[in-house]
Protein backbone atom coordinates (compact mmCIF):
# COMPACT_ATOMS: atom_id res chain seq x y z
CA UNK A 1 0.00 0.00 0.00
CA UNK A 2 1.69 3.16 -0.88
CA UNK A 3 1.62 6.62 0.84
CA UNK A 4 -0.37 9.27 -1.30
CA UNK A 5 3.35 10.76 -1.41
CA UNK A 6 5.02 7.54 -2.67
CA UNK A 7 2.35 7.52 -5.14
CA UNK A 8 3.03 11.57 -6.46
CA UNK A 9 7.31 10.96 -6.39
CA UNK A 10 6.44 7.59 -8.38
CA UNK A 11 4.26 8.73 -10.90
CA UNK A 12 1.68 6.20 -9.77
CA UNK A 13 -1.29 6.29 -11.74
CA UNK A 14 -4.55 5.01 -10.81
CA UNK A 15 -7.46 3.65 -13.00
CA UNK A 16 -10.76 4.49 -14.22
CA UNK A 17 -14.19 2.80 -15.05
CA UNK A 18 -17.18 4.83 -16.32
CA UNK A 19 -17.82 6.70 -12.81
CA UNK A 20 -15.59 4.62 -11.01
CA UNK A 21 -12.44 6.17 -10.36
CA UNK A 22 -9.33 3.64 -8.55
CA UNK A 23 -6.80 5.66 -7.06
CA UNK A 24 -4.25 3.73 -5.21
CA UNK A 25 -3.97 5.39 -1.97
CA UNK A 26 -6.17 5.81 1.29
CA UNK A 27 -6.82 9.00 2.30
CA UNK A 28 -8.76 11.39 4.59
CA UNK A 29 -11.32 13.39 1.77
CA UNK A 30 -11.88 16.31 2.40
CA UNK A 31 -12.74 18.23 -0.55
CA UNK A 32 -13.55 16.43 -4.42
CA UNK A 33 -14.26 18.61 -7.42
CA UNK A 34 -15.43 17.25 -10.37
CA UNK A 35 -16.11 19.97 -13.32
CA UNK A 36 -17.73 22.50 -11.65
CA UNK A 37 -19.26 19.64 -8.41
CA UNK A 38 -17.84 20.20 -4.95
CA UNK A 39 -18.40 17.58 -3.28
CA UNK A 40 -17.85 17.94 0.59
CA UNK A 41 -20.20 15.10 2.25
CA UNK A 42 -18.17 11.72 2.05
CA UNK A 43 -21.15 10.21 4.43
CA UNK A 44 -22.95 7.18 3.93
CA UNK A 45 -25.63 8.96 3.02
CA UNK A 46 -24.05 11.57 0.57
CA UNK A 47 -26.02 11.28 -2.89
CA UNK A 48 -23.05 12.39 -5.12
CA UNK A 49 -20.51 10.21 -3.94
CA UNK A 50 -19.44 6.79 -2.29
CA UNK A 51 -15.89 6.28 -1.31
CA UNK A 52 -14.66 2.42 -0.91
CA UNK A 53 -11.59 0.98 0.77
CA UNK A 54 -10.04 -2.15 -0.16
CA UNK A 55 -6.70 -3.39 0.90
CA UNK A 56 -4.60 -1.65 -1.59
CA UNK A 57 -6.39 0.88 -3.38
CA UNK A 58 -10.06 3.64 -2.79
CA UNK A 59 -12.59 3.51 -4.97
CA UNK A 60 -14.88 6.73 -5.76
CA UNK A 61 -17.99 6.37 -7.22
CA UNK A 62 -19.43 9.32 -8.54
CA UNK A 63 -23.22 8.80 -8.75
CA UNK A 64 -24.02 12.24 -10.59
CA UNK A 65 -21.66 10.97 -13.79
CA UNK A 66 -22.56 8.23 -15.99
CA UNK A 67 -19.00 8.11 -17.23
CA UNK A 68 -16.41 10.89 -16.25
CA UNK A 69 -14.66 10.47 -19.16
CA UNK A 70 -17.63 12.57 -20.81
CA UNK A 71 -17.52 15.40 -18.39
CA UNK A 72 -13.91 15.84 -18.42
CA UNK A 73 -11.80 17.37 -21.68
CA UNK A 74 -8.14 16.29 -21.86
CA UNK A 75 -7.40 19.59 -19.85
CA UNK A 76 -9.51 18.95 -16.88
CA UNK A 77 -9.02 17.12 -13.94
CA UNK A 78 -10.63 16.16 -10.87
CA UNK A 79 -9.15 17.86 -7.89
CA UNK A 80 -9.08 16.53 -3.76
CA UNK A 81 -8.14 17.87 -1.52
CA UNK A 82 -6.86 14.96 1.26
CA UNK A 83 -5.01 14.03 3.78
CA UNK A 84 -2.72 11.06 4.62
CA UNK A 85 -4.13 8.35 6.91
CA UNK A 86 -1.67 8.52 9.41
CA UNK A 87 -1.29 12.46 9.25
CA UNK A 88 -2.70 14.72 12.08
CA UNK A 89 -6.17 15.65 9.43
CA UNK A 90 -6.31 19.15 11.52
CA UNK A 91 -2.92 20.32 10.83
CA UNK A 92 -3.89 22.61 7.62
CA UNK A 93 0.08 21.45 6.16
CA UNK A 94 -0.77 18.07 5.53
CA UNK A 95 -3.80 19.33 2.86
CA UNK A 96 -2.42 18.06 0.09
CA UNK A 97 -4.21 19.32 -3.23
CA UNK A 98 -3.99 16.90 -5.98
CA UNK A 99 -5.07 16.59 -9.54
CA UNK A 100 -6.10 13.51 -11.36
CA UNK A 101 -6.35 13.26 -15.27
CA UNK A 102 -8.20 10.93 -17.22
CA UNK A 103 -6.24 9.39 -20.15
CA UNK A 104 -6.90 6.85 -22.77
CA UNK A 105 -6.48 2.93 -21.35
CA UNK A 106 -8.30 3.82 -18.70
CA UNK A 107 -5.34 5.28 -16.68
CA UNK A 108 -5.96 8.05 -14.06
CA UNK A 109 -2.46 10.13 -13.80
CA UNK A 110 -2.62 11.76 -10.59
CA UNK A 111 -1.03 14.65 -9.98
CA UNK A 112 -0.08 17.84 -7.25
CA UNK A 113 -1.92 20.65 -8.92
CA UNK A 114 0.58 23.16 -10.31
CA UNK A 115 0.70 26.53 -9.74
CA UNK A 116 -1.63 27.17 -12.95
CA UNK A 117 -4.20 24.96 -11.47
CA UNK A 118 -7.52 26.59 -9.88
CA UNK A 119 -8.05 25.13 -6.49
CA UNK A 120 -9.37 27.09 -3.64
CA UNK A 121 -9.77 25.03 -0.36
CA UNK B 1 -45.08 54.24 -16.39
CA UNK B 2 -45.35 50.90 -14.66
CA UNK B 3 -49.14 49.81 -16.32
CA UNK B 4 -46.73 50.70 -19.65
CA UNK B 5 -44.02 48.45 -18.49
CA UNK B 6 -46.30 46.01 -17.88
CA UNK B 7 -47.80 45.88 -21.12
CA UNK B 8 -44.30 45.89 -22.44
CA UNK B 9 -43.36 43.21 -20.78
CA UNK B 10 -46.32 41.12 -21.53
CA UNK B 11 -46.47 42.19 -24.84
CA UNK B 12 -43.42 40.39 -25.47
CA UNK B 13 -44.78 37.01 -25.11
CA UNK B 14 -48.31 37.54 -25.97
CA UNK B 15 -48.18 39.56 -29.20
CA UNK B 16 -49.94 39.20 -32.71
CA UNK B 17 -48.78 41.16 -35.67
CA UNK B 18 -45.82 40.80 -37.83
CA UNK B 19 -42.07 42.00 -39.25
CA UNK B 20 -39.41 40.13 -40.56
CA UNK B 21 -35.84 39.45 -38.91
CA UNK B 22 -32.90 39.72 -41.58
CA UNK B 23 -29.51 39.16 -41.67
CA UNK B 24 -28.91 41.38 -45.26
CA UNK B 25 -25.03 41.41 -44.62
CA UNK B 26 -24.80 38.12 -45.44
CA UNK B 27 -27.68 36.64 -47.59
CA UNK B 28 -28.77 39.59 -49.82
CA UNK B 29 -30.96 42.60 -49.99
CA UNK B 30 -34.20 41.43 -48.18
CA UNK B 31 -37.35 42.33 -50.11
CA UNK B 32 -39.79 44.25 -48.31
CA UNK B 33 -42.79 43.46 -50.83
CA UNK B 34 -41.82 40.03 -50.83
CA UNK B 35 -42.12 39.96 -46.95
CA UNK B 36 -45.44 41.48 -46.68
CA UNK B 37 -47.10 38.46 -49.13
CA UNK B 38 -45.97 36.01 -46.24
CA UNK B 39 -48.90 34.87 -43.64
CA UNK B 40 -48.95 36.24 -40.04
CA UNK B 41 -47.10 33.80 -37.37
CA UNK B 42 -50.10 32.58 -35.35
CA UNK B 43 -49.28 34.25 -31.35
CA UNK B 44 -49.40 30.28 -30.41
CA UNK B 45 -46.34 30.01 -31.97
CA UNK B 46 -44.50 32.00 -29.67
CA UNK B 47 -44.93 29.43 -26.64
CA UNK B 48 -41.76 27.43 -27.76
CA UNK B 49 -39.70 30.63 -27.20
CA UNK B 50 -41.06 30.82 -23.97
CA UNK B 51 -41.22 27.22 -23.16
CA UNK B 52 -37.10 27.45 -24.34
CA UNK B 53 -36.36 31.02 -22.07
CA UNK B 54 -38.49 29.13 -19.27
CA UNK B 55 -35.93 25.86 -19.32
CA UNK B 56 -33.11 27.97 -19.78
CA UNK B 57 -34.08 30.15 -16.95
CA UNK B 58 -35.17 27.09 -14.41
CA UNK B 59 -32.89 24.40 -15.87
CA UNK B 60 -29.65 24.64 -14.31
CA UNK B 61 -31.57 26.01 -10.95
CA UNK B 62 -33.88 23.12 -10.44
CA UNK B 63 -33.38 19.90 -12.22
CA UNK B 64 -29.52 20.28 -13.18
CA UNK B 65 -28.60 16.98 -14.07
CA UNK B 66 -31.68 16.47 -16.38
CA UNK B 67 -30.93 19.52 -18.01
CA UNK B 68 -27.16 19.16 -18.75
CA UNK B 69 -27.77 15.48 -20.14
CA UNK B 70 -30.81 16.51 -22.43
CA UNK B 71 -30.60 20.85 -23.15
CA UNK B 72 -29.38 19.77 -26.79
CA UNK B 73 -32.67 17.48 -27.64
CA UNK B 74 -34.90 20.36 -25.82
CA UNK B 75 -33.58 23.33 -28.03
CA UNK B 76 -33.39 21.87 -30.88
CA UNK B 77 -37.12 20.14 -30.75
CA UNK B 78 -38.47 23.75 -29.63
CA UNK B 79 -36.64 24.84 -32.75
CA UNK B 80 -37.71 22.25 -35.01
CA UNK B 81 -41.11 23.46 -33.86
CA UNK B 82 -40.64 26.96 -34.93
CA UNK B 83 -38.56 25.44 -38.35
CA UNK B 84 -41.62 23.00 -39.40
CA UNK B 85 -44.42 25.48 -39.03
CA UNK B 86 -42.60 27.95 -41.20
CA UNK B 87 -41.92 25.40 -43.81
CA UNK B 88 -45.16 23.85 -43.82
CA UNK B 89 -47.55 26.20 -42.72
CA UNK B 90 -46.91 29.68 -43.67
CA UNK B 91 -44.42 28.27 -46.68
CA UNK B 92 -41.68 30.72 -45.92
CA UNK B 93 -38.45 29.80 -46.28
CA UNK B 94 -37.01 33.36 -46.14
CA UNK B 95 -37.47 33.92 -42.53
CA UNK B 96 -35.40 30.90 -42.03
CA UNK B 97 -32.77 31.27 -44.08
CA UNK B 98 -32.31 35.20 -42.57
CA UNK B 99 -32.06 33.46 -38.65
CA UNK B 100 -29.81 30.26 -39.72
CA UNK B 101 -27.29 33.35 -40.91
CA UNK B 102 -27.48 35.26 -37.86
CA UNK B 103 -27.16 32.52 -36.11
CA UNK B 104 -23.88 31.64 -37.92
CA UNK B 105 -22.67 34.66 -37.68
CA UNK B 106 -23.28 34.78 -33.68
CA UNK B 107 -21.68 31.70 -33.30
CA UNK B 108 -18.50 32.25 -35.64
CA UNK B 109 -18.16 35.35 -33.48
CA UNK B 110 -18.64 34.07 -29.96
CA UNK B 111 -17.09 30.40 -30.79
CA UNK B 112 -14.05 31.97 -32.63
CA UNK B 113 -13.33 34.57 -29.00
CA UNK B 114 -14.02 31.96 -27.02
CA UNK B 115 -11.14 29.74 -28.23
CA UNK B 116 -8.19 32.12 -29.24
CA UNK B 117 -9.19 33.24 -25.65
CA UNK B 118 -8.71 30.23 -24.19
CA UNK B 119 -5.54 29.19 -25.47
CA UNK B 120 -3.87 32.44 -23.39
CA UNK B 121 -2.90 32.05 -20.07
CA UNK B 122 -1.98 34.66 -17.97
CA UNK B 123 0.12 34.27 -14.60
CA UNK B 124 0.34 37.08 -11.85
CA UNK B 125 2.91 36.59 -8.94
CA UNK B 126 1.43 39.21 -6.97
CA UNK B 127 -0.54 39.80 -4.01
CA UNK B 128 -4.19 41.41 -4.40
CA UNK B 129 -5.53 44.51 -2.65
CA UNK B 130 -8.39 46.31 -3.27
CA UNK B 131 -6.75 48.81 -4.88
CA UNK B 132 -4.86 46.25 -7.58
CA UNK B 133 -8.52 44.12 -7.99
CA UNK B 134 -10.22 47.19 -8.57
CA UNK B 135 -7.95 48.39 -11.48
CA UNK B 136 -7.89 44.89 -12.88
CA UNK B 137 -11.61 45.30 -13.12
CA UNK B 138 -11.33 48.36 -14.72
CA UNK B 139 -8.89 46.28 -17.16
CA UNK B 140 -11.33 43.66 -17.59
CA UNK B 141 -14.08 46.17 -18.05
CA UNK B 142 -11.77 47.42 -21.18
CA UNK B 143 -10.56 44.23 -22.93
CA UNK B 144 -13.98 43.34 -22.84
CA UNK B 145 -15.03 45.24 -25.62
CA UNK B 146 -11.76 44.58 -27.54
CA UNK B 147 -12.26 40.73 -27.03
CA UNK B 148 -16.16 40.58 -25.94
CA UNK B 149 -17.36 39.80 -22.60
CA UNK B 150 -16.91 36.10 -23.34
CA UNK B 151 -12.98 36.55 -24.29
CA UNK B 152 -12.30 38.41 -21.30
CA UNK B 153 -14.22 36.43 -18.60
CA UNK B 154 -12.27 33.06 -19.59
CA UNK B 155 -9.33 34.89 -19.91
CA UNK B 156 -8.92 36.94 -16.65
CA UNK B 157 -10.96 35.12 -14.36
CA UNK B 158 -8.56 32.62 -13.90
CA UNK B 159 -5.97 34.98 -12.96
CA UNK B 160 -8.28 37.38 -10.77
CA UNK B 161 -9.06 34.44 -8.70
CA UNK B 162 -5.43 32.94 -8.44
CA UNK B 163 -4.40 36.60 -6.79
CA UNK B 164 -7.22 36.39 -4.85
CA UNK B 165 -6.51 33.25 -4.00
CA UNK B 166 -5.94 33.36 0.15
CA UNK B 167 -8.70 36.05 0.57
CA UNK B 168 -11.46 34.72 -2.11
CA UNK B 169 -14.95 35.36 -1.59
CA UNK B 170 -18.23 34.63 -3.69
CA UNK B 171 -18.57 38.84 -4.17
CA UNK B 172 -15.28 38.86 -5.96
CA UNK B 173 -16.78 36.38 -8.69
CA UNK B 174 -19.60 38.26 -8.91
CA UNK B 175 -17.98 41.80 -9.15
CA UNK B 176 -16.51 40.09 -12.12
CA UNK B 177 -19.77 39.07 -13.72
CA UNK B 178 -21.06 41.93 -13.04
CA UNK B 179 -18.09 44.65 -14.83
CA UNK B 180 -16.04 42.27 -16.78
CA UNK B 181 -18.99 39.58 -18.36
CA UNK B 182 -21.52 42.30 -18.53
CA UNK B 183 -21.45 46.39 -18.08
CA UNK B 184 -17.52 46.35 -19.34
CA UNK B 185 -18.71 45.08 -22.58
CA UNK B 186 -21.52 48.28 -23.74
CA UNK B 187 -19.03 50.07 -25.65
CA UNK B 188 -18.13 48.11 -29.18
CA UNK B 189 -20.61 45.40 -31.18
CA UNK B 190 -17.99 42.94 -29.78
CA UNK B 191 -18.24 43.41 -26.22
CA UNK B 192 -21.62 41.74 -25.84
CA UNK B 193 -23.89 39.42 -28.02
CA UNK B 194 -27.02 41.92 -28.10
CA UNK B 195 -24.64 44.94 -30.08
CA UNK B 196 -23.19 42.27 -32.05
CA UNK B 197 -26.91 41.29 -33.13
CA UNK B 198 -27.76 45.28 -33.23
CA UNK B 199 -24.47 45.68 -35.66
CA UNK B 200 -25.81 42.48 -38.13
CA UNK B 201 -28.84 44.82 -38.36
CA UNK B 202 -27.21 47.81 -39.61
CA UNK B 203 -26.17 49.83 -35.98
CA UNK B 204 -23.01 51.46 -37.21
CA UNK B 205 -20.04 50.01 -35.25
CA UNK B 206 -18.96 52.97 -33.24
CA UNK B 207 -22.29 54.50 -32.64
CA UNK B 208 -21.94 52.42 -29.54
CA UNK B 209 -18.99 53.70 -28.40
CA UNK B 210 -20.02 57.33 -29.11
CA UNK B 211 -23.37 57.25 -27.18
CA UNK B 212 -22.96 55.28 -24.59
CA UNK B 213 -19.54 55.91 -23.39
CA UNK B 214 -20.61 58.80 -20.60
CA UNK B 215 -23.21 56.39 -19.22
CA UNK B 216 -20.59 53.36 -19.26
CA UNK B 217 -17.87 55.60 -17.34
CA UNK B 218 -19.62 56.73 -14.71
CA UNK B 219 -21.77 53.41 -13.95
CA UNK B 220 -18.61 51.26 -14.18
CA UNK B 221 -16.65 53.26 -11.71
CA UNK B 222 -19.41 53.63 -9.34
CA UNK B 223 -19.72 49.66 -9.80
CA UNK B 224 -16.12 49.46 -8.66
CA UNK B 225 -15.86 51.83 -6.53
CA UNK B 226 -18.83 49.51 -4.48
CA UNK B 227 -16.42 47.15 -5.01
CA UNK B 228 -13.66 48.69 -3.64
CA UNK B 229 -15.45 49.38 -0.36
CA UNK B 230 -16.07 45.78 -0.19
CA UNK B 231 -12.98 44.60 -1.26
CA UNK B 232 -11.31 46.91 1.57
CA UNK B 233 -13.32 45.55 4.60
CA UNK B 234 -12.10 41.98 3.48
CA UNK B 235 -8.75 41.54 5.73
CA UNK B 236 -8.47 37.56 5.35
CA UNK B 237 -5.05 36.57 3.96
CA UNK B 238 -3.29 39.38 5.35
CA UNK B 239 -1.23 37.00 7.56
CA UNK B 240 -0.58 35.05 4.64
CA UNK B 241 3.26 35.35 4.34
CA UNK B 242 3.64 33.99 0.50
CA UNK B 243 6.59 35.72 -1.40
CA UNK B 244 5.21 37.43 -4.46
CA UNK B 245 7.89 38.78 -6.74
CA UNK B 246 5.07 40.93 -9.01
CA UNK B 247 5.87 39.25 -12.30
CA UNK B 248 3.29 38.98 -15.07
CA UNK B 249 3.57 36.29 -17.44
CA UNK B 250 1.88 35.29 -20.20
CA UNK B 251 1.32 31.84 -22.39
CA UNK B 252 0.27 31.57 -25.81
CA UNK B 253 0.39 35.09 -26.83
CA UNK B 254 0.37 34.42 -30.16
CA UNK B 255 -3.04 34.02 -29.68
CA UNK B 256 -3.58 37.24 -29.81
CA UNK B 257 -3.04 37.55 -33.45
CA UNK B 258 -6.39 35.33 -33.97
CA UNK B 259 -8.16 38.14 -31.92
CA UNK B 260 -6.98 40.82 -34.05
CA UNK B 261 -7.97 38.72 -37.16
CA UNK B 262 -11.08 38.12 -35.27
CA UNK B 263 -11.82 41.99 -34.33
CA UNK B 264 -10.65 42.53 -38.25
CA UNK B 265 -13.25 39.88 -40.07
CA UNK B 266 -16.01 42.14 -37.66
CA UNK B 267 -15.59 44.51 -40.95
CA UNK B 268 -15.46 42.14 -43.48
CA UNK B 269 -19.16 42.48 -44.45
CA UNK B 270 -20.67 43.79 -47.55
CA UNK B 271 -22.91 46.20 -45.49
CA UNK B 272 -19.77 47.73 -44.19
CA UNK B 273 -17.14 47.17 -46.99
CA UNK B 274 -18.70 47.44 -50.27
CA UNK B 275 -16.22 45.32 -51.87
CA UNK B 276 -17.01 42.52 -49.66
CA UNK B 277 -18.53 39.70 -51.73
CA UNK B 278 -21.55 38.08 -50.62
CA UNK B 279 -21.52 34.23 -50.79
CA UNK B 280 -25.59 34.01 -51.36
CA UNK B 281 -27.64 31.49 -51.44
CA UNK B 282 -25.10 30.43 -48.51
CA UNK B 283 -26.17 31.48 -45.13
CA UNK B 284 -22.62 32.81 -44.04
CA UNK B 285 -20.16 35.20 -45.47
CA UNK B 286 -16.16 35.50 -45.67
CA UNK B 287 -16.39 37.44 -41.84
CA UNK B 288 -17.98 33.36 -40.89
CA UNK B 289 -15.22 31.40 -42.58
CA UNK B 290 -12.39 32.93 -41.40
CA UNK B 291 -14.19 33.02 -37.83
CA UNK B 292 -14.83 29.52 -38.04
CA UNK B 293 -11.18 29.01 -39.04
CA UNK B 294 -9.78 30.71 -36.37
CA UNK B 295 -11.66 28.12 -34.23
CA UNK B 296 -9.40 25.42 -35.85
CA UNK B 297 -6.34 26.65 -35.97
CA UNK B 298 -6.41 28.47 -33.12
CA UNK B 299 -7.14 25.15 -31.15
CA UNK B 300 -5.11 23.06 -33.04
CA UNK B 301 -1.68 25.34 -32.43
CA UNK B 302 -2.56 26.51 -29.21
CA UNK B 303 0.26 26.37 -26.18
CA UNK B 304 -0.78 22.86 -24.62
CA UNK B 305 0.33 24.13 -21.68
CA UNK B 306 -1.87 27.04 -21.81
CA UNK B 307 -4.78 24.94 -22.30
CA UNK B 308 -3.95 22.57 -19.40
CA UNK B 309 -3.61 26.28 -17.40
CA UNK B 310 -7.20 27.24 -18.36
CA UNK B 311 -8.82 23.82 -18.21
CA UNK B 312 -10.28 24.18 -21.80
CA UNK B 313 -13.28 22.79 -22.42
CA UNK B 314 -15.04 22.66 -25.28
CA UNK B 315 -18.72 22.55 -23.45
CA UNK B 316 -19.48 26.03 -22.45
CA UNK B 317 -19.45 27.10 -26.31
CA UNK B 318 -20.88 23.65 -27.36
CA UNK B 319 -23.59 24.44 -24.86
CA UNK B 320 -24.07 28.10 -26.17
CA UNK B 321 -24.44 26.94 -29.75
CA UNK B 322 -27.60 24.35 -28.90
CA UNK B 323 -29.07 27.08 -27.00
CA UNK B 324 -28.90 29.74 -29.16
CA UNK B 325 -29.73 27.42 -32.20
CA UNK B 326 -33.13 27.25 -30.22
CA UNK B 327 -33.31 30.27 -29.61
CA UNK B 328 -32.37 31.77 -32.86
CA UNK B 329 -35.06 29.28 -34.38
CA UNK B 330 -38.06 30.09 -32.37
CA UNK B 331 -37.94 33.88 -31.55
CA UNK B 332 -38.50 34.49 -35.05
CA UNK B 333 -42.03 34.53 -34.48
CA UNK B 334 -41.77 36.76 -31.67
CA UNK B 335 -39.91 39.36 -33.28
CA UNK B 336 -41.94 39.28 -36.16
CA UNK B 337 -45.31 39.80 -33.79
CA UNK B 338 -44.00 42.35 -31.62
CA UNK B 339 -42.87 45.28 -33.68
CA UNK B 340 -46.80 45.47 -34.98
CA UNK B 341 -48.19 45.93 -31.11
CA UNK B 342 -45.46 48.90 -30.46
CA UNK B 343 -46.51 50.61 -33.78
CA UNK B 344 -50.15 50.05 -32.41
CA UNK B 345 -49.04 51.39 -29.14
CA UNK B 346 -46.84 54.13 -30.54
CA UNK B 347 -46.62 57.29 -28.07
CA UNK B 348 -47.40 55.38 -25.20
CA UNK B 349 -43.67 54.11 -25.08
CA UNK B 350 -41.12 55.90 -24.02
CA UNK B 351 -37.05 55.55 -23.54
CA UNK B 352 -37.72 54.73 -19.76
CA UNK B 353 -40.44 52.09 -20.73
CA UNK B 354 -37.75 50.52 -23.38
CA UNK B 355 -35.25 50.79 -20.99
CA UNK B 356 -36.57 49.02 -17.80
CA UNK B 357 -38.42 46.66 -20.11
CA UNK B 358 -35.35 45.51 -21.53
CA UNK B 359 -33.38 45.51 -18.63
CA UNK B 360 -36.21 43.61 -17.06
CA UNK B 361 -36.33 40.66 -19.70
CA UNK B 362 -32.56 40.84 -20.17
CA UNK B 363 -31.97 39.86 -16.57
CA UNK B 364 -33.93 36.79 -16.76
CA UNK B 365 -33.66 35.72 -20.51
CA UNK B 366 -31.20 35.85 -21.99
CA UNK B 367 -30.10 39.33 -23.42
CA UNK B 368 -29.22 38.95 -26.98
CA UNK B 369 -32.75 37.71 -28.02
CA UNK B 370 -34.60 40.48 -25.62
CA UNK B 371 -32.54 43.36 -27.08
CA UNK B 372 -33.69 42.41 -30.84
CA UNK B 373 -37.35 42.32 -29.80
CA UNK B 374 -37.11 45.43 -28.08
CA UNK B 375 -34.97 47.11 -31.07
CA UNK B 376 -37.51 45.62 -33.09
CA UNK B 377 -40.88 47.00 -30.90
CA UNK B 378 -38.61 50.62 -30.70
CA UNK B 379 -38.73 50.51 -34.51
CA UNK B 380 -42.13 49.53 -34.99
CA UNK B 381 -43.05 52.89 -32.72
CA UNK B 382 -41.51 54.20 -36.08
CA UNK B 383 -43.06 52.45 -38.15
CA UNK B 384 -39.61 51.34 -39.07
CA UNK B 385 -39.11 47.82 -39.65
CA UNK B 386 -35.87 45.97 -37.99
CA UNK B 387 -35.36 43.93 -40.87
CA UNK B 388 -34.09 46.32 -43.38
CA UNK B 389 -30.75 47.76 -43.12
CA UNK B 390 -31.72 51.18 -44.19
CA UNK B 391 -34.54 51.50 -41.84
CA UNK B 392 -32.30 50.46 -38.66
CA UNK B 393 -29.68 53.26 -40.13
CA UNK B 394 -32.92 55.60 -40.13
CA UNK B 395 -33.92 54.68 -36.89
CA UNK B 396 -30.50 55.08 -35.51
CA UNK B 397 -30.91 58.91 -36.30
CA UNK B 398 -34.40 59.21 -35.39
CA UNK B 399 -34.63 57.21 -32.30
CA UNK B 400 -31.29 57.29 -31.16
CA UNK B 401 -32.04 57.81 -27.36
CA UNK B 402 -34.64 54.43 -28.20
CA UNK B 403 -31.77 52.57 -29.25
CA UNK B 404 -29.14 53.88 -26.35
CA UNK B 405 -32.11 52.89 -23.72
CA UNK B 406 -32.04 49.62 -25.10
CA UNK B 407 -28.34 48.88 -25.58
CA UNK B 408 -27.40 49.88 -22.05
CA UNK B 409 -30.62 47.78 -20.17
CA UNK B 410 -29.72 44.75 -22.42
CA UNK B 411 -25.87 45.22 -21.64
CA UNK B 412 -26.17 46.36 -18.15
CA UNK B 413 -28.90 44.02 -16.74
CA UNK B 414 -27.42 40.67 -18.23
CA UNK B 415 -25.78 41.22 -14.81
CA UNK B 416 -28.93 40.56 -12.59
CA UNK B 417 -28.85 37.16 -12.43
CA UNK B 418 -26.52 34.06 -13.84
CA UNK B 419 -28.58 33.62 -16.87
CA UNK B 420 -28.83 37.36 -18.03
CA UNK B 421 -25.97 36.63 -20.21
CA UNK B 422 -23.63 33.82 -21.58
CA UNK B 423 -20.19 34.52 -19.85
CA UNK B 424 -22.04 34.84 -16.30
CA UNK B 425 -22.23 31.08 -16.01
CA UNK B 426 -19.24 30.24 -17.32
CA UNK B 427 -17.36 32.41 -14.52
CA UNK B 428 -19.84 30.71 -12.09
CA UNK B 429 -18.58 27.08 -13.55
CA UNK B 430 -15.05 28.08 -13.64
CA UNK B 431 -15.14 29.16 -9.97
CA UNK B 432 -17.07 26.31 -8.47
CA UNK B 433 -14.53 24.24 -10.81
CA UNK B 434 -11.98 25.62 -8.64
CA UNK B 435 -13.49 24.98 -5.42
CA UNK B 436 -15.67 28.42 -4.45
CA UNK B 437 -19.22 27.43 -3.01
CA UNK B 438 -21.02 29.92 -5.25
CA UNK B 439 -24.27 31.85 -3.87
CA UNK B 440 -27.41 30.23 -5.34
CA UNK B 441 -28.94 31.85 -8.23
CA UNK B 442 -31.76 33.65 -5.83
CA UNK B 443 -29.08 34.60 -3.03
CA UNK B 444 -27.18 35.83 -5.84
CA UNK B 445 -30.23 38.28 -6.91
CA UNK B 446 -31.15 38.95 -3.24
CA UNK B 447 -27.50 39.70 -2.00
CA UNK B 448 -25.92 40.84 -4.62
CA UNK B 449 -27.89 42.52 -7.92
CA UNK B 450 -31.00 44.41 -5.88
CA UNK B 451 -28.45 45.88 -3.50
CA UNK B 452 -26.22 46.62 -6.08
CA UNK B 453 -27.74 46.93 -9.75
CA UNK B 454 -31.05 47.89 -9.07
CA UNK B 455 -30.08 51.77 -7.33
CA UNK B 456 -27.56 51.97 -9.70
CA UNK B 457 -30.17 50.81 -12.61
CA UNK B 458 -32.25 53.31 -11.03
CA UNK B 459 -29.63 56.24 -11.18
CA UNK B 460 -29.34 55.97 -14.68
CA UNK B 461 -32.72 55.55 -15.23
CA UNK B 462 -33.30 58.95 -13.45
CA UNK B 463 -30.10 60.61 -14.81
CA UNK B 464 -30.84 59.51 -18.83
CA UNK B 465 -33.73 58.04 -19.51
CA UNK B 466 -36.74 59.60 -17.35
Amino acid sequence: MSSIEEVLKNKKSGLYYNNRLILPFKAHFLKVVVEHEIITDFSPASKGILIKEEKDFTDLYFHDFKNLKDVLSKYEAIKMVVVEKDKDIFNLNNHLKIAVYLKEKHEAVIEKTDEDILFIE
Amino acid sequence: MKSRLIFIICLFFLNAAFIFPVSGNITGELNSIEQANHNLPDPIMIAPFVLLLVAIATGPVFYRHFWEHHYPKISISLGLITVLYYLIILKDLHSLTHSLAEFLSFIALLSSLFVASGGILIRINRKATPLFNSIFLLFGAVTSNLIGTTGASMLLIRPFIKINKDRIAPYHIIFFIFIVSNIGGALTPIGDPPLFLGFLRGVPFFWVLSNVWYIWLPVTLLVIGIFYVLDSLNKKGEQEETAYDGKFEFKGLKNLIFLGIILLAVFLDPAVISWIPGLGPFPFGIREIIMFLVVYISYKTADAEALKGNEFDFEPIKEVAYLFAGIFATMIPALQLIAHEARAMGEQLNAGTFYWATGLLSGFLDNAPTYLNFLSAAMGKFGLDVGIQEQVRQFVTDGSIYLQAISIAAVFFGAMTYIGNGPNFMVKSISEGAGIEMPSFFSYIIKFSIPVLIPVSILIWLVFFN
